[in-house]
């Protein structure tokens, strides 16, 4: 659940947060996520496809659904309205029936007056503990006066 | 020049003219920032955020009503069905790449995005994206095959024409390393277990990793001065001279230095790694895995000794391991 409290004093560099994004991933979320983006290659939901003129072991989630699911753990952490940017590698391909856990890592908490701009490092893995997307974000949170 | 450079030249020419091109007219994005798209969309992600969600609660937020979550920006000006036949869109993308596919380079896979948003957007905003090709990298060999990286940048407007965000988007467009074709489970399996970065056999090099086809350690040596000298090359170092011999190596040495690689893990090879600068004990050195031994027992001055070993089921390299 977000939390509109947090303010940039609140975190410190190195303060980790971690969470799993989704657990068994299954084809009809690829397909759901098809649907909800518009995004309608059909690598991501055509298996004959997928495993035939592409030459994929089988369909695979959307580089911009696992970006999503990476972005729940931000927007939880870091309350709403905040993030300024989010940046990501898609480092390797996320199977149906994966289970992903995204971290976050606060990089540096930088003065901006009455703000505090935050950097986020992020990695997220796969259930072999293998990174999937890496990253980063910024979110500009108020401060106490 | 040779036929496939001047080709590669020429087919490098044309892709270029697309870099800083506008995909095509601003696209006015089909449907205006709405609830039932937001709420599909944070139902796939699991998100419950009532930001997104709950018109009761997000009054209460910063935005005073409910906002679309930032992550999916992307959303708005995707295409839909469309996307299914690449047919179905004209624009300078598709174009540039058609170019790609017809020249080979079929595969396309998403490797990065970057995104920034100056304001979170609200059911009502109407979206504008323009995209333009904003680079195209030199011609790069990837794990999946030789490819082109194309970056595009796409900046969304909002009705007041002011800006509420960008991304770009980067992809790899390749020449599958497997060629298409019906799938089986050879082939799934192969997919499942990459090879090893192929031997580079160039005009002055090939007759090196021939005989280490067939099992053979080979030094260069001069025909002039004698100096021997590794890896291959044109000309002798001493005495300039480009007439040249070799003679085979006993296969024994010792490790001169040596470093055990863990991070990135690079397909095709076993980690953690270690690679060794071998002292053969001819008088040149070589690079190499160190094998049959744990990592943390490699250590500089180790005798060694060059055991051939298959790598796959087309590929034999010169191992070293270690002997008593």
């Amino acid at each position: 659940m977000s939390n509109p409290k947090l303010r940039c004093e609140d975190l410190s560099v190195g303060d980790q947060r971690e969470a799993v994004v989704v657990e068994n991933l299954s084809r009809t979320q690829i397909v759901q996520y098809a649907g909800a983006s518009g995004d309608f290659n059909p690598i991501h939901h055509d298996e004959t496809f997928a495993t035939g003129a592409a030459g994929y072991p089988s369909v695979f989630a959307h580089g911009m659904l696992t970006m999503g699911l990476t972005g729940k753990l931000l927007t939880d952490w870091l309350g709403d309205g905040v993030l300024r940017s989010f940046g990501v590698r898609f480092v390797s391909q996320v199977w149906p029936g994966d289970t992903l856990t995204a971290r976050g890592t606060v990089r540096s908490v930088e003065d901006r007056g009455d703000d505090g701009l935050v950097s986020i490092d992020l990695v997220t893995v796969n259930q072999k503990g293998e990174p999937v997307v890496t990253g980063s974000a910024t979110a500009l949170l108020a401060r106490s006066r | 020049m040779s036929d496939a450079a001047s080709k590669r030249d020429a087919f490098e020419a044309k892709i270029r003219a697309y870099v800083g091109l506008k995909e095509g007219l601003p696209f006015e994005c089909p449907d205006p920032v709405n609830e039932p798209m937001i709420r599909h969309w944070c139902e796939v992600m699991g998100d419950e955020n009532p930001a997104y969600l709950d018109p009761e609660v997000a009054k209460k937020t910063a935005h005073g009503g409910i906002v679309a979550p930032p992550t999916m920006l992307q959303t708005w000006d995707m295409r839909g069905y469309a996307m299914r036949d690449p047919a179905l869109i004209q624009n300078k993308q598709r174009e540039l790449h058609k170019l790609f596919d017809d020249a080979g380079y079929t595969g396309v896979v998403a490797t990065d995005t970057e995104q920034e948003y100056k304001r979170y957007l609200r059911p009502g905003d109407r979206i504008t994206a323009e995209t333009t090709i904003e680079s195209i990298s030199e011609q790069k060999a990837t794990a999946l095959g030789i490819g082109y990286f194309v970056v595009t940048r796409t900046v969304f407007t909002d009705q007041n024409g002011e800006e509420v965000g960008w991304l770009t988007f980067r992809v790899l467009k390749f020449k599958p390393a497997q060629q298409p074709g019906a799938a089986d489970d050879d082939r799934r399996a192969a997919a499942s277990k990459p090879t090893r970065i192929r031997s580079p056999r160039g005009h002055d090099n090939a007759w090196w990793w021939e005989a280490c086809d067939e099992g053979r350690l080979l030094i260069q040596k001069c025909s002039e001065c004698g100096a021997l000298r590794h890896p291959p090359r044109t000309m002798c170092g001493k005495c300039q001279s480009t007439q040249w011999g070799s003679i085979e190596a006993s296969g024994r040495g010792c490790v001169y230095s040596y470093t055990v690689l863990h991070h990135p893990p690079i397909p095709g090879y076993d980690f953690p790694c270690p690679v060794a600068l071998i002292d053969l004990e001819e008088g040149t050195r070589i690079v190499a895995n160190v094998a049959g031994c744990e990592p943390e027992d490699i250590h500089i001055g180790m005798k060694v000794e060059c055991v051939f070993q298959d790598v796959d089921e087309t590929m034999k390299l010169p191992f070293f391991h270690a002997v008593k």
